[in-house]
């Protein structure tokens, strides 16, 4: 089906049946998942998807609807759903819909190989990462190994001129597995999820790295209640990162719902802290030319050495704010300059944090309380493994007391940013 | 693996669309937080024309499904209309409809299941479908299906005024009240957000043990937060009430009584001091409390892991687990409950399991293939999110069952520790049955009082040591309505007394 055709004319046909502006907004997808365990294919689950999405400005009201059914008679339906639910929601002069902006081509979003690669291959991928995972004697359970693809097509359209797609692809391959000893059980995972098909690590890295986070956890500790510095390791600053980006969300601070909403220009944080919203990094993961509206993606500070620079608007809370829509969002913590080794090593007493469980950090009030697993250390050490300790604080101390930040920024995640420390935080624990 | 968000999220509109319309990339294995914002976001209805595929058609899928082999075979078809109106600051800000239909074919051989669906419901794709499924199938055993007829199941839910029948207007109306109630209730309410989800999901489903079923479950979910502000602190607090019914449930719950018990949180917690951190003691009020148990427990008890050789229970049948006053049960059967779907979505009937009794363990939670693994009945646990899922074991409606104790008893004999009158949500790790949940609404007790509120703390154990811990529990069953994410989602309840749990870590902010 020409899903460009199809949108244009149902802009026109959404102003033919009464809407003063309509928004089109098709997506298709085709995905593959491969489970395997034990050595052999656990499920194969094929699907092709597609939908239509619609937003209908009717006298400065707004509605939506949206179907995955095709047919003719059902997409008028689903569009006079619409333009019948913006005749219950409130008009605000605010409601409008962007213009078509020029945009740059991000480079690398698809990668029309991955669909290429054979079936057969895709198994044995997952079976011989599977298979390198169980290796380490301590390894005792795998609870299963997995390919994943996925491509999609986005096509927007709307009243004021806008008709444009861009069409990406995903692939990724992990393994989850347990390790037992005695009583005890860990589980560890890994998966290298990446745009092209050629840059897919190694299976012998992720397997490796996998049977480590589960290994490496047996035997642990209990500390006492304390107060001590905690080191964020990567894939657990997400917990942290996660409540900022929502209480920069300019609708939230128009709301007053943030601890951020008057902290514009001001200091908020340590001048580590420095926070990149980049859309157009080629092969990027958060990578898109435009975002849900069609407006253009950018690269811009957003947290400048610790001082807020800008909030995230849409079109909507952008007119409210009077301002411009900033296009939505790829964030990233910019690197510094220790290595993540160095940063331990000058740590006399406090925890690697591995894991993370919990909200992170409330966007409304900023509190931080979350259940905590890593590693414990003294004197610069790693001395064993902790779990079941609890970290917690307010996101003004936390965030004003990052004292280290490492050099260790891996691009290939999305929402990434390098280990960090914390000077000190109240630790639960015995 | 292994994470079980439990949070309704108020997903920016845009967004909602994006997701709701099947958001495109495959992530393997990472806990999968796109399907976590895939969302139950309430859907109404009309039977699709796609639904009237006739048994004879079927029953050639379900051949073709079989064709190369395999023990079972199934075909879901599924229409599901929805709606979801938003306000937020006393505006309509958005309304959205939505129509999704779709067929899935299911294969299972031996331990392996094949699966694939199409959204245009047609012979020629399910015959597509049922081939791509069958390729799992591939030299296993052969069997004959049975032809296909309608089988007799019991219902658990009424409905006497269809939601398709209700104007849009009297769903307006419905959050108007809401929204006014919470803004009355004290002028440091500064903006109440409401959220009203509908939604009629028609199934029908046909398999190779000659099982054919076919009906409709109207789903409500109606969500009040609530935001104060005092100038120094700010607290959003959330209220829900859900049941698979008929407009009729705004009869039994009013909008006004779930705004002002949002309404009550917001302004208690506003003069909340920093939670203490460390081992304590917890009383947990009656109701959705009980989701703790949910996740620390319930998960651990489903049958996938079990059957895998690495759930927290494998090997644990018929052992003392807990504590004798500890009976916990999951009951697909309780009128119009969130989590009564009367049959799952394999056609098992929905019944009332006991899973822990007097502290021994009795059951687990079983689907179709679960079961088979493990030589136990079918317990009518097989769930699934859309036609876009296969079936996997999910709780419906999971309690602890009233003890002897009156909740006033347990406060009072409580010296020191943490009233916990309400929970956002929480996770476990299934296979260790290490859990997290953080405190909505929670309270310092002091010699056997309730006092001082505390922020949001973080509550973490293991389900061994929670549920070999609880030493009371009340004679106050209540429940509440929740979402339930493994990977897809679940409309679940989650229930309890007021009970206390001995020892359990506090993730607060001072020593």
């Amino acid at each position: 089906m020409d899903y460009y055709d199809l949108a244009a004319r149902l802009v026109g046909r959404g102003r033919r049946l009464g809407a003063d502006e309509v928004e089109v907004f098709i997506q298709s997808s085709r995905n593959l998942s491969i489970r395997v365990r034990n050595g052999d294919i656990e499920t194969i689950q094929e699907s092709d998807s597609g939908g239509v999405g619609f937003r209908v400005l009717v006298n400065g009201s707004m509605g939506f609807s949206h179907s995955n059914d095709f047919n003719d008679r059902a997409l008028t339906d689903t569009l006079q759903r619409a333009i019948a639910f913006a005749e219950l929601t409130t008009p605000d002069e605010n409601n409008t819909l962007p213009y078509d902006l020029p945009y740059t081509e991000v480079e690398g979003l698809y990668d029309p190989a991955i669909a290429k690669v054979a079936m057969d291959k895709k198994i044995d991928m997952a079976l011989e990462l599977e298979a390198l995972a169980m290796k380490d004697a301590r390894i005792t359970h795998s609870s299963g190994s997995s390919f994943g693809e996925g491509e999609t097509e986005v096509i927007i359209a709307n009243s004021r001129g806008m008709l444009k797609s861009y069409k990406s692809s995903a692939c990724s391959v992990g393994v989850s597995i347990v390790a037992e000893k005695d009583d005890q059980r860990h589980t560890g995972w890994e998966s290298s999820v990446r745009r092209y098909f050629e840059d897919l690590e190694p299976l012998d890295k992720i397997a490796n790295s996998a049977a480590k986070k589960a290994w490496e956890m047996l035997d642990p500790q209990m500390v006492r209640t304390q107060r001590a510095a905690v080191i964020f390791d990567p894939a657990v600053a997400r917990s942290l990162l996660g409540g900022i980006i929502a209480a920069i969300n300019g609708e939230r601070v128009l709301q007053g719902a943030s601890f951020l909403q008057d902290k514009m220009d001001e200091r908020f944080a340590s001048e580590l802290l420095t926070i990149i919203d980049d859309g157009t990094r080629p092969r990027g993961l958060g990578s898109k030319p435009f975002d849900g509206e069609g407006v253009p993606v950018s690269k811009r500070t957003l947290v400048e050495e610790g001082v807020l620079r800008g909030f995230l608007y849409n079109t909507y809370a952008a007119n409210r704010a009077g301002t411009e829509s900033t296009g939505t969002h790829n964030l990233y913590v910019k690197a510094g300059k220790h290595n993540p080794q160095d940063i331990i090593a000058n740590t006399n007493r406090g925890i690697l944090l591995k894991g993370v469980t919990g909200y992170g950090i409330n966007p409304v009030n900023g509190n931080y309380s979350g259940g905590a697993t890593g590693f414990w250390i003294e004197n610069g050490k790693i001395i064993h493994p902790v779990q079941g300790l609890t970290i917690a604080g307010s996101a003004d101390d936390i965030l004003n007391q990052i004292d280290m930040m490492g050099n260790d920024l891996d691009m290939n995640r999305s929402f990434t940013s390098p280990t960090f420390r914390i000077r000190e935080m109240q630790i639960g624990g015995a | 693996m292994g994470t079980n968000l439990f949070e309704k999220r108020l997903l920016p509109r845009r967004k909602f669309l994006e997701y709701g319309l099947k958001s495109g990339i495959a992530i393997a294995v990472t806990p999968p937080l796109l399907t976590n914002l895939f969302s139950c976001s309430g859907s109404a209805m009309r039977v699709g024309p796609g639904l009237d595929m006739d048994k004879a058609t079927l029953d050639r899928v379900i051949a073709k499904a079989l064709s190369q082999g395999g023990d079972f075979a199934d075909v879901y078809l599924e229409n599901r209309n929805s709606r979801q109106i938003v306000m937020e600051e006393s505006s309509f800000k958005s309304g959205l409809y939505g129509i999704s239909q779709g067929a899935g074919v299911r294969v299972i051989s031996g331990d392996k299941t094949g699966y694939a669906y199409t959204e245009e419901i047609t012979e020629e794709n399910l015959m597509r479908a049922a081939t791509i499924a069958s390729y799992v199938a591939r030299n296993g055993k052969q069997i004959q299906p049975v032809n296909i007829e309608t089988a007799q199941r019991k219902t658990f839910n009424t409905v006497k005024q269809p939601l398709e029948a209700i104007a849009d207007s009297r769903r307006i109306e419905i959050m108007e009240r809401a929204n006014q109630a919470a803004l009355d209730y004290d002028p440091r309410i500064r903006m109440a957000l409401i959220e009203y989800n509908d939604q009629v999901r028609a199934r029908v489903m046909a398999t190779s043990e000659g099982v054919y079923l076919r009906d409709e479950l109207p789903l409500l979910f109606f969500i009040v937060q609530t935001m104060s502000d005092d100038g120094n602190n700010r607290h959003m607090s959330r209220e829900r009430i859900s049941a698979h019914s008929g407009f009729e449930l705004f009869e039994k719950e009013t909008p006004e009584g779930v705004a002002q018990r949002a309404s009550r949180e917001a302004i208690a917690m506003l003069d909340a001091e920093d939670a203490p951190a460390g081992m304590m003691d917890v009383v947990m009020e009656n109701g959705w409390g009980g989701v703790l148990i949910h996740e620390a427990v319930g998960h651990p008890l489903e049958a996938d892991n079990i059957a895998k050789g690495i759930g927290a229970f494998t090997g644990k049948m018929g052992q003392k687990v807990a504590t004798d006053v500890f009976t916990m049960v999951d009951d697909g059967t309780i009128p119009n409950f969130r989590g009564t779907i009367d049959f799952d979505d394999e056609g098992t009937q929905a019944q009332r399991n006991v899973l822990i009794d007097k502290g021994v363990l009795k059951g687990y939670m079983t689907d179709i293939l679960s079961a088979k693994q493990l030589d136990l009945p079918r317990t009518g646990n097989g769930r699934r999110e859309s036609f876009r899922h296969f079936p996997i074991p999910r709780m419906t409606n999971t309690f602890i069952e009233p003890g002897k104790d009156l909740p006033e008893d347990i406060l009072r004999d409580t010296k020191k520790g943490l009233y916990v009158q309400s929970l956002s949500g929480g996770s476990v790790n299934p296979v260790t049955g290490v859990f997290n949940f953080t405190c909505r609404e929670a309270y310092l007790i002091e010699n056997g009082h309730k006092t001082q509120p505390v922020k949001g703390a973080t509550l973490i154990g293991s389900c061994m040591g929670v549920i070999s811990n609880i030493d009371a529990v009340g004679n106050d069953l209540d429940f509440g309505p929740g979402i339930c994410g493994k990977g897809q989602m679940a409309e679940v309840t989650a229930g309890q007394p007021t009970v206390r749990i001995r020892g359990i870590n506090v993730g607060g902010s001072r020593a």
